[in-house]
């Protein structure tokens, strides 16, 4: 059984059904901003998640956070806000025992998570259960560093139109 | 005169000892690493924007194409006697055959945290720690069907059921699309569970670890995986021989996948290369 760290239990829901895949080209260097952003706020939102549900699933509708442990792991993920207001460009800030998890989103809305590139899931939720699930025992993801510029967030060549 | 790519379980012991000891010398120069670093920034997901040319896209196996070439390349600047042999999982499918021995490319993970400790890739011999990782492990991981849900690799009836499609791929030209020989192969299914994963994605899948991640070049057998994978692009092509790479024109400004794909004579990125140019590698290599 899956559980929030109060102890509630976590239904994944759908998630926003946004229109996939627009002209607004998601560049990885985009994708490292706003992930080192979101590392820092996601600092401040367990306070907040942990005392209280994420917000209330009625009849699986649409989530914009979530906080659980899975299998060991804290799986923290906040809907992300997006400069274009565009549906389209919905993004997920994830973080796994606090470090960023990158998703990606299929053309039929599903999701996949850098750690498990090769197939994907429904909700941002069940991608980060499956990338847990497929890291080895006490294998970590690495740790947000501005300095470097990490591969699973920004690109090195930069070369995506 | 085209060199020769073989089956790896037909590698002669010399073989295996210079192709292993190539990639080391790769390793060790750091040019290795870069390749694990280009297919990392080059995975774009079709959800997402942008022009895909790696993966969700008709360009998956020409990119791939002349990606194993740059590596072939690199290793033949090494020793010019080395090609990439290609692992044919619909016969070697356990993970004590080929390509799975201790003078290839290791064995299994070991069962506590996955770490290859066998082979001339096992993280203890000093030549192969893990540079570019999604995750913050320095060694190579393995899990070999997946033993905590065991998955089998994909079969020969699999795969004959992509080589029979003759189109070579269709509208809307992503992971979506259920008809069409390049994503059949490429494996992007419906649904989920283990029936979505597919031929090439299966066999990511299959070997885990890191193969299953965005780093999966780190594992060598990613070059053997995506040279058998190259090897029934030709297989395809000899059975549809009327059939071409599409699109053969680009998506027009009305369709979402307008200068999200690269059309047959357009250039295929990061390279100054056309699809058309890498449809035919015969002048360069052909497959034993």
């Amino acid at each position: 059984m899956v559980v929030s760290v109060d102890g509630v239990p976590v239904t994944a829901g759908p998630v926003v059904t946004g229109r996939p895949g627009t002209a607004h080209g998601t560049r990885r260097r985009d994708l490292l901003r706003g992930l080192l952003g979101a590392a820092a706020a996601l600092a401040i939102v367990p306070v907040v998640t942990a005392s209280r549900p994420t917000r209330p699933v009625e009849g699986g509708g649409p989530a914009d956070s979530f906080d659980e442990i899975y299998r060991g792991r804290h799986l923290q993920g906040v809907l992300a806000p997006t400069g274009h207001g565009a549906a389209a460009d919905v993004r997920w800030d994830i973080t796994v025992d606090g470090r960023p998890l990158h998703l990606m989103r299929r053309a039929d809305g599903t999701w996949l998570s850098m750690v498990d590139h090769y197939s994907s899931y429904p909700t941002p939720l069940e991608a980060v259960r499956a990338a847990v699930d497929g890291l080895g025992p006490g294998e970590r993801l690495r740790a947000a560093d501005p300095a470097h510029h990490h591969p699973h967030m920004g690109g090195h060549h930069g070369l995506h139109p | 005169m085209a060199y020769i790519r073989k089956d790896v379980s037909t590698l002669t012991g010399a073989e295996r000892r210079r192709f292993v000891k190539a990639l080391l010398e790769l390793k060790r120069r750091g040019e290795y690493d870069e390749f694990v670093r280009m297919h990392i920034d080059y995975y774009v997901s079709d959800g997402d924007g942008g022009l895909r040319t790696a993966h969700m896209a008709p360009s998956f196996l020409p990119w791939h194409r002349r990606f194993l070439l740059d590596l072939e390349r690199a290793l033949r600047r090494v020793d010019s006697s080395v090609t990439v042999p290609y692992w044919d999982w619909t016969r070697d499918r356990t993970a004590r055959a080929a390509p799975w021995t201790d003078d290839l490319l290791g064995g299994n993970g070991r069962r506590s945290d996955h770490q290859v400790t066998t082979g001339p890739f096992a993280y203890a011999t000093g030549d192969w720690t893990i540079k570019e990782n999604v995750t913050d492990g320095n060694f190579l991981t393995r899990d070999l069907g997946r033993a905590a849900d065991p998955i089998a690799l994909p079969t020969a009836s699999d795969l004959d059921w992509a080589l029979r499609d003759p189109v070579y791929d269709t509208e809307p030209w992503d992971s979506t699309v259920t008809r069409g020989f390049r994503n059949k192969l490429e494996g992007w299914g419906t649904g989920s569970g283990s029936v979505a994963w597919r031929n090439h994605n299966r066999v990511h899948r299959w070997v885990g670890g890191v193969m299953l991640g965005g780093a999966s070049v780190n594992d060598p057998v990613f070059w053997l995986h995506h040279a058998f994978v190259d090897l029934l692009w030709t297989r395809w092509q000899n059975r549809h021989r009327e059939h071409r790479y599409l699109p053969a024109e680009p998506p027009g400004p009305t369709s979402r996948q307008y200068r999200r794909v690269v059309a047959r004579r357009e250039k295929l990125p990061p390279w100054d290369v056309t699809p058309d140019q890498l449809e035919d590698a015969s002048r360069i290599y052909r497959y034993a």
